[in-house]
């Protein structure tokens, strides 16, 4: 149920990046850490216990794992914090903004970072404490992580405003029929699924771009 | 009643031991409710709650009434989300068949729920209106009433209804273990036909073998 999210996020964020590869981009971090997977095995443990601590989910531990993995956990707690953010908000072009804004950030925090993955591959002693200090350097970003974390996955929330708007729109059905038209309650449940409507028709929007 | 399948209310797991949902399902409920509170009262008033159930489940209009009333105990006309998470965990053991768990583990809000007079105790005649959403059989009704109206009334107070509860968890258990081994009991006797098979196959026969058994120790 969980993953869902994380690939329909996945998408828009590899849309977000089209034709803006840079070698700093996190999507080649992405890559380059499930390529090289086996080798960064050791320090994994000691990343997922802090992320279990936090009280994170089965499916979005093992995105935030391949992160830290790569050793560019700052980096990818962003890009872990971003596609929650994907979930609720919708307005794109504040969301790009605000994304482009914290990589620009994370970039001037954290230069060289994949030379220093290299290096860290290739000693198992250095990757450990190079993922000791990528979780010290992402404490600031726990609280926020946390607070994404805690927000329901995308499938089910769309499932539960379908739901919800279905049982809405024949209940506008009887308050029309009982009430009238001109009550205040219809009216109100009126503007509600309006709302709804939009909300979900928004979202979809930026599900297709 | 059967739980539409697809809907949101299928989705969430009700543990099978305590037959409650576990804090990220109550989260992802909250929300649901929060969806259909409509007028913001953190209540759903009785058209939002018939059409609600209307849609989750294949209750009938009458139905859904009694359990309205039911769960309006103070007649506001509205229910709260207590009452709402209550309904759903009702709902949820009846599609996983631990009416009895759930019967006995949450023994007082449901002598709350069936005792519609505020009296303390109930008649036969409240578990028979509420028969759909908690499964008790005539013959289960007839002895309940036998075996566990100790003051002779007619009326369960609560502790004969506990112990009713406590009597029918026993009998559920029961069966279940039954069940369990005469699941268990194929098994086995498919695992002892297999093994003669095995043997046929690579040709053991058991008299060759006691016969080999013999030439080697003589």
């Amino acid at each position: 149920m969980e993953e869902k999210p994380f690939k329909a996020l996945a998408k828009s964020s590899g849309h977000r990046g089209s034709g803006k590869s840079s070698p700093h981009d996190i999507r080649n971090l992405c890559t380059t850490a499930t390529q090289s997977q086996p080798k960064l095995n050791v320090p994994l443990p000691t990343v997922r216990e802090d992320s279990e601590l936090e009280g994170s989910s089965v499916g979005s531990t093992t995105c935030w794992s391949y992160n830290q993995k790569a050793g560019h956990d700052s980096d990818g707690g962003w890009e872990e914090s971003d596609d929650g953010e994907d979930k609720d908000s919708f307005k794109p072009e504040e969301l790009d903004e605000h994304a482009l804004m914290e990589l620009e950030m994370r970039r001037g925090s954290s230069l060289g970072g994949p030379l220093e993955e290299d290096d860290s591959k290739t000693d198992d002693e250095k990757s450990s404490s190079v993922s000791s200090l990528n979780i010290s350097k992402h404490t600031p970003h726990r609280a926020y992580w946390v607070e994404q974390q805690s927000r329901l996955p995308l499938p089910l929330t769309e499932l539960m405003e379908n739901e919800a708007l279905e049982i809405l729109t024949k209940a506008l059905r009887s308050y029309r029929s009982e009430i009238g038209r001109d009550h205040f309650l219809t009216k109100q449940l009126q503007r509600y699924i309006e709302g709804l409507k939009r909300r979900r028709n928004k979202r979809l929007q930026v599900m297709v771009i | 009643m059967k739980l539409k399948q697809g809907s949101f209310l299928w989705y969430l797991y009700l543990d099978k031991l305590y037959c409650l949902l576990s804090v990220r399902n109550v989260k992802a409920l909250v929300e649901y409710f929060h969806l259909l509170d409509v007028h913001r009262k953190k209540t759903l008033n009785d058209v939002l709650f018939y059409h609600f159930l209307h849609h989750v489940t294949d209750l009938k209009r009458n139905q859904i009434t009694i359990v309205f009333n039911m769960l309006d105990w103070n007649a506001v006309g509205e229910i709260g989300f207590d009452q709402f998470y209550m309904l759903v965990c009702i709902l949820l053991a009846q599609e996983n068949h631990l009416e009895e768990q759930f019967i006995f583990r949450h023994s007082r809000p449901v002598f709350e729920l069936l005792d519609l007079d505020g009296e303390l105790k109930i008649g036969p005649s409240n578990f028979h209106m509420y028969n759909f959403l908690f499964k008790i059989k005539k013959q289960q009704l007839r002895d309940l009433y036998h075996d566990f109206d100790i003051t002779g009334d007619c009326r369960l107070n609560y502790k004969e209804f506990k112990l009713f509860t406590i009597f029918s968890m026993n009998k559920y258990q029961e069966s279940q273990k039954a069940v369990e081994e005469e699941k268990a009991l194929p098994e086995k006797k498919v695992s002892q036909v297999n093994v003669s098979q095995r043997e046929s196959l690579l040709g053991i026969n058991h008299f060759e073998s006691v016969s080999n058994y013999n030439c080697e120790h003589l």
